[in-house]
């Protein structure tokens, strides 16, 4: 939701309800409002035939609603029908009547030099890993796996920080070309890749379960589901690269560098 | 009640900023490596940002360092490349917040957008206690004056031209400055890496910055620990000035442009790859970024080639592609190959050119060793002796299609296929005469093709080749081109000089070509179509109107109440 958009029109309308603007008015109000809704409203932008089916529906709402009665019907015609036939409006009557084809005719223009685009396809950013996966001939169940070097976090602290080093270093070798120094997803690479890799930093992997990173990192982009479009993903399956010890050491490491933890899977369970 | 306890927290502070100021005034003069307390806060930051990479105790030694090139900045040795002091000087303060702060582009060392500048301050005065050189009183550095920028004129690139040349830039930096100099394959660093003059034609890739101000600076003080060097004493600041301007009109841009589509452009001639170049001027360029192959084993992490430019055209036959790229040097002799092995232990040498110290001849096609004769490693005489020497692996260039056109969103996978679909691969081994084919079904899986649908020239000049494919719109068996259609393509790049084949190269990710349909339907007919049909309804309707009602309403002109309504 865009705030600010949303505000502005609830603004608009609620005046509108107060000054008892005259019918025309408050349906012209209305259509564009919900035009600009639709729109600007959203932050996840809502494709186009979307919108032009929504404002089909309001305009006939609006329509069936100033012509529900010959009053309301009156209303609405009187400021149309002395815009058309007064004297003193003649020169604006010819300016509309000129302005409203030159207008259709640029966006004629404009819709027939849409500059060109390539076939998009919109991926899942995070369909459902497999059950089982095998990792150098070791099969790891995802629903039940969970990252061996956690628990020392508690029983064993020295070690557990030997660990997160390792991942430390597995990270900077490996890693920051793509995922960046601050694993913002800022590396050197990120100019040529589409899809752009994974910022650790806002949260995505605190909503991921850790055996879900194994799988991503263990099979990266080739082993996506078609919905993930593995033929894009610039992600390696570091099983090619990395010991399965190394892949659970790099996922402490990002869960720690960014105060993160993995999601638990009891709540998990819960969905 | 409160105001007597206020004012002696304000005298005490007063006398706080009284003392401090005095001290920084008796410190001016001497070395600016900031307070225990800023280089304490500094060393907090670094151990979290930093290390890594510029290892522990700053001598460049981190855990990413076997994999990067150029090398993380060793700060026990206080050389530092972007600076506003003398030749072989410290940076001052205000260098080291602002290159923290910009980061060196095109390299591992980011920008860091997210510290504050307290964050920044601090770091750069922690950097300095890694170099004992910070604190003697002696090395305190000056800048060097740096008079601002007259404006550039035609005049001033030209002489920055005829400056650029005289004064030897293009030794280094080629003439027209895409790093290909005849000394370019011999520099090394002051720590004996070998080191590429900067491709002047791409001045986003700049490390120091690629504003006017910046090159200028860059020129004047030179890179210290590198061969570039220091041109205050020798030019006027007119001079540099001139020759900055010179490099600006180099790039042709202020950045990159990158794209993500190749048009290609129908043209009535057939196409006739003798006529080189010259058929595609019309064709619209797209540069395409290309990255190190990081994605299987083999890898390569910092490929020298940053981008490759695209241009296609097509005839009722066939497609042709034209793709550029800027290279230091042409190796025209070895070989190379999309599958040729890269043994593991090489990866942990990422500089280019790192297994390979002697220089090549840039135009050496004079000097071709015999095909495939195994080439002596290091020899110790080879040195100063040859300067052009036939290198093992030769350039290459490869284009990648799907092998069957996509019928939906699904393509193979962009690094040569996957087992499912396969890509058609034409690859150039500019060794050779002529581009070969290859199917891929993976890396680990590619096999020659001979059905020979394409054919190609290629030619370097000047620090860029040119090489030209042509294959049948719609040959028997692999994926059409059609008018009006996208097809997925992609791109890989070999420099023979940093050893990279097989895995080893620059790639780039999917992208399309579109064929523009031989005629691009016109606007205006449309157009006028819709305006008329619009005005024809709008006179209808304000014709009716004003038939129907404009006798009643003439006779109310300015009367706001309407007699038609309110019954029924
Ligand atoms: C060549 C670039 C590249 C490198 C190197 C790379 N990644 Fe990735 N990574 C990506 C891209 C691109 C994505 C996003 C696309 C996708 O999900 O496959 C991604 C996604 C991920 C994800 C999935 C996150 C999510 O929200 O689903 C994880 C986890 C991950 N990377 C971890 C790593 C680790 C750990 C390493 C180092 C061992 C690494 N990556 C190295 C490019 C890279
Ligand atoms: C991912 C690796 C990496 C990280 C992290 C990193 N750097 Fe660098 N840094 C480099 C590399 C590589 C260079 C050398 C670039 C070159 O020589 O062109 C460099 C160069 C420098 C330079 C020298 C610039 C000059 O003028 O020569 C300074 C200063 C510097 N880094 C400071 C920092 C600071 C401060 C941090 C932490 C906030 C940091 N770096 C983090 C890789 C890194
Ligand atoms: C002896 C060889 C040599 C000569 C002569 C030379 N340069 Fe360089 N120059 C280099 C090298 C090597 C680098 C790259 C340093 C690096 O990678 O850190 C460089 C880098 C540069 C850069 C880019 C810096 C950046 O921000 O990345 C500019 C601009 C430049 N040189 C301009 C010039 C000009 C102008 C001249 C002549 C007045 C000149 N150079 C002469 C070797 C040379």
């Amino acid at each position: 939701m865009n705030i600010l958009v949303v505000l502005a029109v609830a603004i608009v309308f609620g005046l509108l309800r107060f000054r008892r603007a005259g019918l025309l008015a408050w349906a012209g109000a209305w259509w564009v409002g919900v035009y600009v809704l639709l729109r600007f409203g959203f932050s996840a932008p809502i494709p186009a035939s979307v919108v032009s089916l929504y404002m089909g529906i309001v305009s006939i709402a609006l329509l069936a609603y100033v012509s529900s009665s010959e009053e309301r019907r009156d209303e609405v015609s009187r400021p149309l029908v002395r815009f058309m036939t007064e004297k003193r409006y003649t020169a604006l009557l010819g300016a509309t009547v000129l302005a409203i084809p030159a207008l259709a005719a640029a966006n004629v223009y404009v819709r027939m030099n849409v500059p060109l685009e390539p076939p998009l396809f919109s991926r899942t950013v995070h369909p459902a890993s497999p059950s089982e996966i095998t990792v150098h001939d070791k099969k790891i169940d995802l629903d039940t796996a969970e990252n061996p070097f956690l628990r020392l976090e508690r029983t064993n602290p020295g070690e557990f920080r030997t660990h997160v080093e390792n991942g430390r270093r597995i990270y900077y070798r490996n890693c920051v070309f793509c995922h960046g120094d601050d694993l913002s997803g800022n590396g050197m690479f990120v100019h040529g890749l589409d899809p752009i890799p994974t910022n650790f930093t806002d949260g995505t992997i605190a909503g991921l379960r850790d055996s879900f990173l194994v799988w991503r990192i263990s099979k990266g982009g080739p082993g996506l589901p078609e919905e993930g479009g593995p033929w894009d993903s610039a992600m390696p399956a570091w099983e090619k690269l990395l010991k399965e010890e190394e892949m659970w050491e790099a996922i402490l490491f990002l869960y720690d560098y960014t105060g993160q933890k993995p999601r638990a899977r009891e709540e998990t369970a819960h969905q | 009640m409160t105001s007597r306890p206020i004012s002696r927290a304000c005298l005490v502070l007063l006398i706080g900023v009284g003392c401090v100021a005095a001290m920084r005034s008796v410190w001016a003069q001497g070395p600016d490596v900031g307070t225990e307390a800023q280089r304490e806060s500094g060393k907090q930051l670094y151990a979290r940002y930093c290390a890594q990479c510029h290892g522990e105790k700053g001598d460049g030694e981190g855990y990413a360092t076997p994999h990067l090139y150029p090398r993380p900045r060793d700060f026990t040795t206080g050389k530092f490349k972007v600076r506003t002091t003398a030749n072989g000087a410290l940076p001052t303060h205000q260098d080291l917040v602002n290159i923290i702060r910009r980061g060196m582009p095109y390299t591992s060392m980011p920008a860091w957008p997210k510290l504050t500048d307290q964050d920044v301050t601090n770091l750069a005065y922690f950097i300095t206690t890694f170099s004992p050189d910070f604190t003697n009183a002696e090395r305190v550095p000056q800048p060097v004056p740096l008079p601002s920028a007259p404006s550039a004129t035609d005049e001033s690139i030209a002489q920055g031209k005829k400056l650029y040349e005289e004064t030897g830039c293009a030794r280094c930096h080629g003439t027209l400055g895409r790093g290909d100099g005849p000394s370019a394959p011999t520099l090394k660093d002051d720590w004996d890496h070998p080191i590429r003059a900067t491709d002047l034609a791409k001045s986003w890739t700049f490390r120091a910055g690629s504003s006017r101000e910046d090159i200028f600076r860059t020129m004047s003080t030179g890179f210290n620990g590198t061969p570039m060097p220091a041109f205050v004493d020798a030019l006027t600041p007119e001079q540099r000035w001139a020759i900055t301007d010179f490099i600006v009109s180099l790039s042709g841009s202020d950045g990159p442009g990158y794209s993500n589509l190749v048009v290609a452009r129908h043209v009535r001639d057939p196409i006739d790859l003798a006529k080189g170049t010259a058929s595609f001027a019309a064709a619209p360029a797209a540069r395409l970024p290309i990255v190190g192959q990081i994605m299987e084993p083999g890898r390569a992490f910092h490929p020298p080639t940053t981008s490759v430019t695209v241009q296609a055209i097509y005839d009722a036959q066939s497609i042709a592609l034209l793709v550029r790229w800027h290279d230091m040097s042409a190796e025209k002799t070895g070989q190379n190959g999309p599958s040729l092995p890269v043994p593991p232990e090489e990866e942990e040498n990422a500089a280019p050119g790192g297994s390979q110290p002697a220089g090549t001849s840039p135009f050496g096609e004079a000097e071709a060793a015999p095909e495939g004769a195994p080439q002596a490693e290091q020899d110790p005489f080879a040195e100063g002796a040859a300067p052009s020497q036939a290198s093992e692996f030769s350039d290459a260039v490869l284009v990648q299609i799907p092998s069957e056109a996509p019928v939906d969103a699904r393509k193979p996978y962009f690094i040569f296929g996957d087992a499912q679909s396969s890509v058609d691969l034409w690859f150039f081994d500019l060794a050779r005469a002529d581009p070969l084919q290859f199917t891929g079904r993976g890396s680990a899986d590619i096999a020659p093709n001979d059905t020979g649908d394409v054919t190609g020239v290629a030619s370097y000049d000047r620090g860029e080749w040119s090489v030209i494919f042509k294959r049948p719109l719609r040959p028997a068996s692999a994926a059409p081109f059609a008018p009006g259609e996208f097809l997925p393509i992609a791109f890989s790049v070999w420099d023979g000089f940093s050893r990279e084949r097989g895995n080893r190269r620059g790639l780039t990710q999917w992208y399309s070509v579109y064929l523009e349909p031989q005629d691009v339907p016109s606007a205006i007919g449309p157009m006028i179509r819709t305006a008329l049909l619009i005005l024809a309804i709008e006179l209808a309707v304000v014709g009716w109107v004003r038939w129907r009602y404009g006798s009643r309403a003439r006779g109310e002109l300015g009367e706001p109440r309407q007699p038609t309504a309110t019954h029924a």
